[in-house]
């Protein structure tokens, strides 16, 4: 590890005002610090905002405000999420590990980095470390690779587990920019697809800070799912997961959202497939043609040609099961 | 030193492992915890090809790092008198000439070490340590060179192969296996400490101290007395610690070098290159029985890749010769060199990879020949050794099988695949067997008696998790009498009588053997105190017993006390060394498992999960049933890796490894593995030695694999024949 200067500012405003070129927030630091003892990253400077962030979980009229600096356990067990959001909670405790979970912030959660074993050896080209090296992955191990949206310069995924349940949640993400000003993104805009600039993972602007994140109200507490397939069943990053959500209306289906991790460089969320379940009977023929809608899109790399039938299969799974779980 | 940290708390002895306290309250002291006064710390730094050669080695900016002390390469290390002169590299039976060559024969090969004050100094230098070299292209993938390379006979063949030409039932297929690395908990580590007159002190994870010793002799030429190995505790070897590596000898050569003790732990990556794995591997098996399921013949071809700097061949058609009757037999083997890491001996190594060809096998062929796969096997088992003509000593594999498939209810089996299910689940059961030969060599093992009556045992053998240490206090309480909250156990110490590696499952047959010895002549000796006027070897051993207190000969007794003192005596110390002898020309010795295991696969998404594990074992005597099941529930859980998840990746461009950290490479975790049901059919084998107790290491995993493929094939019909059964491999069968 590089030796670097580490500070805890008392304030928002003091964080962004003690930002330079070449330092970082740090804030949970489960993926940062395993990034700089690879010596990906190397920052000079660590600004720990772990006491500058809100860390309260706010329940409002018309959804929920998670402070940036809740850990990812206190959402998962929070009364009001386990309630209302359920899928979230779901979603949190199918990643990492207890003691990763105890450690994880919410705003850190949506900034950590790909898991692309390219990306992790400093030895490989990776276009996300290091622009213009080429992408190792693209034509070399991608078993845990992209199927949508990638490009030729990248074809990573983004490793979250809560990050997909926000997506289909249609959250939003709360932004304080370095010069004081606050910005409310989509989530859905929030992550970027690699283009010609896979180093970029985010929109976040330069040396903004996520203060936090909001879920809107749905109906969707009912009727969820989240369904991680992986090689093994804790501690392993998705081959593929799908968060599903339903509200019925009897059988019938009046909304629905469907969104996967392990696809793409972003959560993704199926629109076509969701727009096709609307207004549909909740019927085993509906959910395989939504599958099959979902997955004619994706286009599969040299070694993860698996992970299309995979999709489809977790989709239906998931889908039935969200008749029948439980919150 | 010794296993319990308050020696005066004697009378309360931990009732399970008697390093257990030690263990879950951190006091257990692991090689790289010693705290060595002056201790500098060396960094491996790994080639960044995968072959060629280094033109130069590029160290200036790293020698100016802070706390640099110095970078040994072959640019700059000391004199080795077994690497210097040395010939061709595949002559080398050390493997890598660590620093005394400047030839690259797999990415991430160890080219230099940085020695510097703390960790943090010498892994920041080591990042900046570069080199310029000559790059060839390099050979990395297995399967597109397994075929190029010849197959050898073993020179172990049984009949003809025309003899069952006409067999009416035959299977011929092609089985694969993933690269496995093996993973122990604790990373491997070296302090090294030289002292005056070239005396060194080696602080070393590994299987085997005397082994260490003897490599560090010869290649340093110095005398093995010289040289202290201590290995006091092992967080787990799996086959890992039975060689010396580059590492080990690199601390040593850094040591001798900055005139500092040196202290080299690896990282977690390089545990994937640097102490060896389980060889990728193809084989072929082609099968032949008649209507019944009687077998007529075999043919097991098998190639397993290696690394270019030493062949290594796992042995993986042994145990074909071995586990059934076959009159005739055709084994063929080959090794198919790689730009790779070295691989090694894992966890029931050559034995567990062709138990997953020739289970498979035999399965497949039950389901053509609409046969019972219990039925079948036990019908074949080898009836005595085939390979030697010797009679078993003892061989209850029949009677493993029986019991397992009563324990699994293996009548609910519908043999016609995919006709049970649970939910969205597919269910099916499967069954397989192993078989490992049960070895023991020569071990020594001292006692110490203190004016107390409190015992030490003591033995240079090492205990990597597996119970030895509780095995020999088992041992020593059952012979000599003397409580268990009386006997100290201390081991892992080349000071101590010499024993063979902890490896091939010989650990507790071969040092139950010299406790025993060592526990009769103690009370031996100690009768001999008591009643000066007898001869102490005429007198029955038998009714010599020893307490708490004193030693009981028919109804005389006389206390500790009075023997020491009247004898003038500060301790009684015995040694005893006890081996392999006659027997081993008259019988045939093995250990075996059978594996019934219960599978769901869910319908549409492939998730495979093993739902219900039934290992019944013989291993004759079971000395410490809690750690002979522990060991077995160990071995069942790395079945599931192997059938299951485990695989090395390789980025075959450039050689690397992929995902080579515990997030990327998977092993079972809890969540994977079901209550493991384990069984011991108990019997003591009378040949064996004279505990009767039969290795048990490596037959918890060997067949534990092919049991899941089979049980996979009856939930679903799909044979998948290529390891692990990832989704992917699922799908496409």
């Amino acid at each position: 590890m590089k030796p670097f200067e580490y500070t805890k500012p008392k304030t928002v405003r003091e964080a962004l005002s003690s930002v330079t070129k070449h330092s970082h927030y740090i804030a949970g630091g489960t993926n940062l610090v395993d990034l700089m003892k690879k010596q990906i990253d190397e920052p000079d400077k660590l600004l720990d905002i772990t006491n500058t962030l809100p860390d309260q979980i706010e329940v409002k009229d018309n959804g929920v405000v998670i402070g940036a600096m809740v850990r990812n356990t206190a959402i998962a067990v929070n009364k009001a999420i386990l309630e209302s959001w359920p899928l979230l909670s779901k979603a949190i405790l199918k990643g990492a590990s207890p003691q990763i979970r105890n450690m994880a912030s919410a705003g850190g959660n949506l900034l950590q980095r790909t898991r692309c074993p390219y990306f992790y050896d400093l030895t490989l080209p990776c276009n996300k470390r290091k622009n213009g090296s080429g992408c190792g992955a693209l034509k070399g191990n991608n078993r845990m690779g992209a199927i949508i949206g990638y490009s030729d310069a990248c074809v990573a995924v983004h490793p979250s587990d809560m990050c997909v349940a926000l997506a289909a949640l249609d959250a939003k993400v709360n932004i304080r920019k370095a010069d004081g000003s606050e910005e409310t993104m989509n989530f859905l805009d929030f992550h970027r697809l690699p283009g010609n600039n896979p180093e970029k993972d985010n929109n976040l602007p330069e040396n903004a800070l996520i203060t936090s994140i909001f879920v809107p109200k749905n109906n969707f507490s009912k009727h969820f799912e989240y369904l991680k397939l992986r090689d093994r069943e804790s501690y392993a990053f998705a081959l593929v997961s799908v968060a599903a959500a339903l509200d019925m209306d009897g059988n019938q289906i009046s909304e629905a959202r469907l969104a996967s991790g392990g696809v793409a460089h972003k959560p993704w969320r199926w629109t076509k497939a969701e727009a096709f379940l609307k207004g549909k009977q909740a019927t085993a023929e509906n959910f395989a043609e939504a599958a099959r809608i979902a997955a004619e899109d994706t286009a599969p790399l040299s070694t993860n040609a698996f992970k299309v039938p995979l999709l489809k299969g977790a989709i239906e799974t998931a889908l039935h099961t969200c008749l029948t779980n439980k919150a | 030193m010794s296993y319990f940290f308050d020696s005066k708390n004697t009378k309360q002895m931990p009732k399970g492992r008697v390093e257990g306290i030690a263990k879950v309250t951190g006091k257990a002291k692991y090689s790289a915890e010693y705290d060595i006064p002056d201790v500098a710390y060396g960094v491996m730094v790994g080639s960044t090809i995968a072959s060629g050669r280094i033109l130069k080695m590029q160290v200036e900016e790293a020698m100016k790092a802070p706390g640099v002390i110095d970078i040994l390469s072959h640019e700059n290390k000391p004199y080795v008198s077994g690497f210097s002169g040395m010939k061709e590299m595949p002559d080398n039976r050390f493997g890598l000439p660590v620093f005394y060559t400047d030839k690259v024969y797999y990415n991430d090969q160890p080219i230099a070490m940085v020695v510097a004050e703390t960790i943090e100094d010498a892994m920041f230098a080591a990042s900046l340590v570069k080199a310029e070299y000559e790059e060839a292209i390099p050979e990395t993938d297995f399967a597109k060179k397994v075929k190029e390379v010849s197959l050898k006979e073993t020179e172990n063949d049984r009949g003809s192969v025309g003899a069952w030409e006409n067999a009416p039932y035959k299977v011929d297929q092609e089985y694969t296996i993933a690269k496995e690395i093996h993973n122990p908990m604790e990373m491997h580590a070296t302090i090294v400490q030289w002292k005056p007159n070239d005396k060194l002190v080696l602080y070393d994870k590994n299987q085997g101290v005397n082994r260490v010793q003897s490599v560090i002799s010869s290649l340093f030429d110095i005398p093995t007395d010289n040289i202290h190995v201590i290995s006091e505790f092992v967080g787990g070897g799996f086959g890992s610690g039975l060689r010396v590596w580059p590492h080990t000898i690199a601390a040593v050569m850094a040591s001798q070098q900055v005139k500092r003790p040196v202290k080299v732990m690896l990282t977690r990556p390089q545990m994937f290159t640097m102490v060896g794995y389980r060889p990728e591997s193809w084989q072929r098996v082609k099968l032949g029985a008649d209507k019944d399921g009687q077998f007529m013949g075999i043919i097991h071809q098998a190639r397993n890749n290696s690394s270019k700097i030493q062949g290594f061949s796992d042995g993986i058609t042994r145990v074909t010769r071995k586990i059934y009757g076959f009159k005739n037999v055709k084994t063929e083997e080959a090794i198919v060199e790689l730009n790779l890491p070295m691989p090694t001996w894992n966890r029931g190594p050559g034995d567990t990879t062709g138990c997953f060809g020739v289970e498979s096998a035999i399965d497949e062929l039950c389901h053509e020949l609409k046969l019972d796969p219990v039925e079948v096997r036990l019908k074949n088992i080898a009836p005595y050794e085939m390979e030697t003509g010797l009679p078993w000593s003892t061989n209850y594999l029949n009677e493993c099988l029986e019991k397992g498939a009563e324990l699994i209810g293996w009548k609910n089996r519908n043999p016609v695949p995919g006709s049970l299910k649970e939910g969205d689940y597919k269910v099916g059961y499967g069954v397989a067997v192993g078989m490992w030969g049960s070895g023991r060599s020569y071990t020594g093992a001292s006692i110490d008696m203190q004016k107390d009556g409190v015992i030490t045992v003591r033995t240079a053998m090492t205990d990597i998790g597996t119970g030895t240490g509780t095995g020999m206090q088992n041992v020593a309480h059952t012979v000599t009498g003397i409580p268990k909250s009386m006997i100290k156990i201390e081991l892992g110490n080349s000071d101590f009588p010499k024993a063979p590696s902890q490896g091939g499952s010989r650990g507790m047959a071969s040092v139950s053997s010299a406790v025993y010895a060592a526990s009769l002549a103690l009370k031996r000796k100690v009768a001999g105190y008591a009643w000066p006027d007898k001869d102490a070897n005429s007198l029955n051993i038998d009714d010599i017993s020893l307490s708490d207190k004193g030693v009981t000969y028919k109804d005389n007794f006389v206390p500790y006390a009075d023997i020491f003192s009247k004898n003038n005596l500060n301790d009684i110390k015995v040694e005893e060394f006890a081996g392999p002898g006659e027997e081993r020309k008259k019988y045939g010795f093995c250990s075996s498992a059978a594996h019934f295991y219960k599978v769901k696969v869910h319908e549409k998404t492939g998730k495979i999960k093993v739902d219900r594990m039934v290992i019944v074992v013989d291993a004759g005597r079971i000395i410490n049933p809690k750690a002979a099941a522990n060991q077995v529930i160990g071995a069942g859980a790395g079945g599931i890796g192997m059938g299951l998840m485990e695989e090395q990746l390789v980025d075959f461009k450039t050689g690397r490894l992929i995902g080579n950290d515990l997030a990327g490479y998977h092993f079972a975790v809890n969540a994977d593995v079901p209550l493991i049901e384990v069984s011991f059919i108990g019997k003591p084998d009378p040949n064996i030695n004279p505990s009767g107790a039969k290795g048990l290491g490596e037959v918890g995993i060997i067949g534990a694999a092919p049991a899941i493929a089979n049980a996979v094939f009856n939930a679903t019909g799909k044979r998948v024949r290529d390891l692990p059964i990832t989704v992917e491999r699922f799908f496409n069968a």
